[in-house]
């Protein structure tokens, strides 16, 4: 079974060795005017190109022949077998599939009055025209036939994304102008205006006197400390603590803060209701 | 009239009003005439100023013995611990804003 296998495919290989270099018998060129009378006609070699290169008007006829043989002169109608029209100067290129019988007779036609749609945008330049044919049994080959000069068509249509394959201009941005600040005699009178109203508070709590009889006993002074320490806290959170910081120091504060305000505001109640003695 | 119907404990709220009044009109001139740079500054100052008067202004209602029957519930002294407490809040919230 596995000797049969191998059998198969040395006699593949054997095939293949025997006849696998294809090559062009009697390719011929000629170009003839629309009243079809010839203007040029020659066979081509396959080893150096024509000169001068071959020239097609806008209403000329290129006619291209060739036989696909192999090695042993048999007629052979390859898988593929395609002309490549190429302009190396821009780039462009066309491709173009060539019918062969199955005796390996192609013939191909080039009317420029009615131009395939796989003949590049065109330049003064000349375009270089090749064949390549492909097969399964054979090796590939690959002829440069011929430069061939056609009259210049349409430049190609530029593709909608072009632009954004150069550099593209720089984008100037326009920003409102830098806030200021006032100037600081400015400040400086308005900051003093700001002092008057505590002049007034000040002034106006003179006047009224009020009376905080106990202050300093020990029921309540703990609970004006423990509230002072947390405004000095806030204080401290403007100038130097993170947000964990002050809320972590707030709420041990507010132990003792609540503890005292207990017994600050119990004992001030009853004063206020005459009950206790203190 | 005001001024001998008025206790004194009453008075000193209502100067502490007047006073955060002044400031708050002060700061608000200050913002149309001259400029609202750094505006955050102005909201925290301004701010503070209304915020504070509002609860002086609860607390002052709460503690008047006039208002007894509305506020059966809450005691003058629970009242100032509220007041107490939520100006810390405020002071709190006022830093913050200040930057």
């Amino acid at each position: 079974m596995v000797g049969a296998h191998v059998l198969f495919l040395y006699s593949l290989l054997v095939a293949g060795v025997q006849a696998s270099v294809l090559t062009l018998q009697s390719p011929r060129l000629t170009i003839s005017a629309s009243d079809a009378t010839q203007l040029r006609s020659e066979p081509l070699s396959l080893t150096h190109k024509p000169t001068p290169p071959p020239t097609l008007g806008s209403t000329d006829v290129l006619k291209l022949t060739f036989q696909v043989v192999d090695e042993e002169g048999k007629g052979v109608q390859p898988h593929q077998t395609f002309l490549r029209f190429y302009d190396p100067v821009s780039g462009e290129e066309g491709v173009q599939p060539v019918k062969v019988t199955a005796g390996g007779k192609a013939k191909f036609d080039l009317n420029m009055a009615r131009p395939p749609a796989s003949l590049p945008p065109t330049t003064e330049n000349p375009l270089k025209v090749s064949l390549y044919i492909g097969s399964f049994v054979h090796d590939p080959m690959q002829f440069e036939l011929f430069d061939l000069v056609v009259p210049p068509s349409q430049p190609p249509a530029q593709h909608p994304d072009e632009a954004s394959f150069h550099v593209r201009p720089e984008i100037v941005h326009t920003f409102r102008p830098e806030q200021k600040v006032p100037p600081k005699f400015i400040s400086a009178v308005f900051t003093l205006f700001l002092a008057a109203p505590w002049v007034v508070l000040l002034g106006l709590w003179a006047h009224i006197r009020p009376q905080v009889p106990h202050l300093f006993s020990p029921s309540i002074l703990p609970f004006i400390a423990t509230l002072g320490a947390f405004e000095a806290l806030l204080v401290w959170y403007w100038v130097d603590l993170y947000l964990g910081q002050v809320l972590l120091y707030g709420a041990i504060l507010s132990i003792p803060t609540a503890l005292t305000g207990k017994r600050a505001l119990a004992a001030v109640g009853d004063w206020r209701l005459g009950k206790s003695s203190k | 009239a005001y001024y001998e119907t008025t206790s004194t404990r009453l008075k000193t709220i209502d100067a502490f009003l007047v006073f955060l009044m002044l400031s708050g009109i002060i700061q608000f001139l200050y913002c149309i005439l001259i400029t609202n740079f750094p505006f955050n500054a102005f909201l925290a100052g301004f701010a503070s100023c209304v915020g504070q008067f509002v609860l002086a202004a609860s607390l002052r209602s709460q503690v008047n013995p006039a208002n007894r029957n509305e506020f059966k519930e809450v005691s003058p002294e629970r009242a100032f611990a509220e007041f107490a407490l939520s100006s810390i809040v405020l002071h709190f919230f006022v830093y913050n804003f200040l930057g």
